[in-house]
């Protein structure tokens, strides 16, 4: 049974024709190519697939694409203009190695938007609990924890300061 | 992708979607934030025939207070971040707040709603105790009608209320909690599982009703125990001593799984009804 779905994605508005059993994930990967939404579990345990909709993160993979009719929905790929010009949270996990393999970085980084919009300067444990809904395989939640507080230091005008112990590897990396 | 055909309807109106269900009752499935049903269907789990989709009913997701009757009324579709927000929850029914922010995670709470929560009826769910608790009610529509069942009747066993095919979740109403205090404690091996056992409780002043426990995941349905006579008796711990061997008696097959024998649930039942006890009556949890 087909739909025909108009949405607002990344701020530009979109028409889709989808599929009733097709989800939002899929939707956005495979009808607008923008795959940088990534699907792990496809069951709302992982948050691979954490978007925005209407403001608010949701795991795609567990959202009707007909039910996003009318919604406005922002992916990793709507916080940026240009590779040169990356958010700060994308600059903050770049610069505090925030990612291994990187599969969970787009849904951690939407959750760390929406963690900082309400919340500019969390402790940690609000960044573990504003995090909770992901999980990062490579089980680098430190990294990613340190990348989130730096993110949240740049928002508020402050100046990036990647943890010592980034920092340090890079010397040693430099120096071996 | 959802590998079984399936016709989605999208009613914008509360009459729409009672229509839909009145044609299409059993062979169809009411979708709210699709936290269960849909991750079920992904997995081939569930294969409705038809969904109806109650995202696009503006009317069912208010969160309003019927000052008369001193009555919290909360939409079906409310999602559980719309309860943890709503500044009438939290002059009405804190608890139901206090239980909803265990829910799942945050995106899961951006979603997820209380009406489907209560369908789903899983027996280990948040709301499902504090609903009891409460004394609250779901009120339920169809083109037959309205009925307004309380939750202590609405849930039946695991997965299966009074709701019947033609019907869905219109509302789920709270009597305000007043001067009566409640408490939540649920146990968990990790933040965002479902809960092992889960306790709320609700301490009323003497004359205004009874102060009970409420406790989920040991049985179909939540388990109430009456604690006015310990909290009458000043929470002595010979009082309380007699309310933990009333809860053992409530729960005398609790599950069991990978989580937990049956005496384990049982224990771990007293524990936190003990401790929401305790912290409903505003002593300091033991």
């Amino acid at each position: 049974m087909q739909t025909t779905i108009k949405l607002t994605v990344n701020g530009r508005a979109r028409t889709v024709e989808v599929d009733s059993r097709m989800i939002l994930a899929d939707m956005l990967r495979d009808q607008l190519r923008l795959t940088g939404t990534h699907i792990g579990c496809g069951t709302g345990n992982c948050g691979a697939c954490t978007v925005m909709l209407d403001g608010r993160t949701v795991k795609s993979c567990c959202v009707l694409a007909a039910d996003a009719d009318g919604a406005d929905v922002l992916t990793v790929e709507g916080l940026y203009t240009s590779p040169d010009d990356l958010h700060p949270i994308q600059q903050a996990f770049i610069a505090n190695q925030g990612l291994q393999c990187g599969y969970c970085t787009p849904g951690m980084i939407l959750s760390a938007k929406q963690l900082l919009d309400a919340n500019p300067d969390p402790t940690e444990d609000d960044i573990r609990h504003g995090i909770s809904g992901n999980l990062c395989r490579c089980t680098g939640y430190h990294f990613i924890l340190e990348s989130i507080q730096d993110a949240a230091r740049v928002l508020r005008g402050e100046p990036s300061a990647p943890s010592a112990s980034i920092t340090g590897l890079r010397a040693d990396d430099v120096a071996g | 992708m959802i590998t079984a055909e399936l016709e989605l309807h999208r009613p914008g109106s509360v009459a729409e979607a009672l229509d839909l269900l009145a044609r299409h009752g059993d062979d169809a499935k009411i979708l709210g934030g699709g936290m269960s049903l849909v991750p079920t269907m992904t997995l081939g789990l569930a294969r409705p025939e038809i969904v109806i989709s109650l995202n696009h009913v503006p009317e069912l997701r208010a969160i309003t207070e019927d000052a008369a009757t001193a009555t919290l009324r909360i939409g079906g579709t409310a999602r559980h971040n719309d309860v943890i927000a709503s500044p009438l929850v939290a002059r009405h029914a804190p608890l139901l707040a206090d239980a909803a922010r265990h829910i799942g995670d945050v995106q899961v709470r951006n979603r997820g709603t209380i009406g489907g929560s209560v369908a789903h009826a899983d027996p280990a769910a948040d709301y499902l105790p504090t609903l009891v608790a409460l004394a609250a009610s779901v009120v339920v529509r169809s083109t037959r009608g309205e009925r307004v069942i309380p939750a202590a009747e609405f849930f039946i066993d695991v997965m299966a209320t009074a709701l019947a095919p033609d019907e869905l979740i219109a509302e789920i109403r709270v009597p305000s909690q007043g001067a009566a205090r409640g408490a939540y404690r649920r146990l968990a091996r990790v933040e965002g599982s479902f809960a092992i056992v889960n306790a709320a409780a609700v301490v009323r002043p003497a004359g205004s009703g009874a102060s009970v426990v409420a406790i989920g995941g040991v049985a179909g349905a939540p388990v109430v125990v009456d604690a006015s006579a310990a909290v009458a008796a000043g929470l002595t711990e010979a009082a309380l001593a007699a309310f933990e061997d009333a809860v053992r008696t409530a729960c005398p097959q609790p599950f069991e799984d990978l989580n937990g024998d049956a005496e384990y649930r049982r224990e771990m039942a007293v524990i936190h009804a003990r401790r929401a006890l305790l912290a409903a009556a505003g002593a300091a949890a033991a």
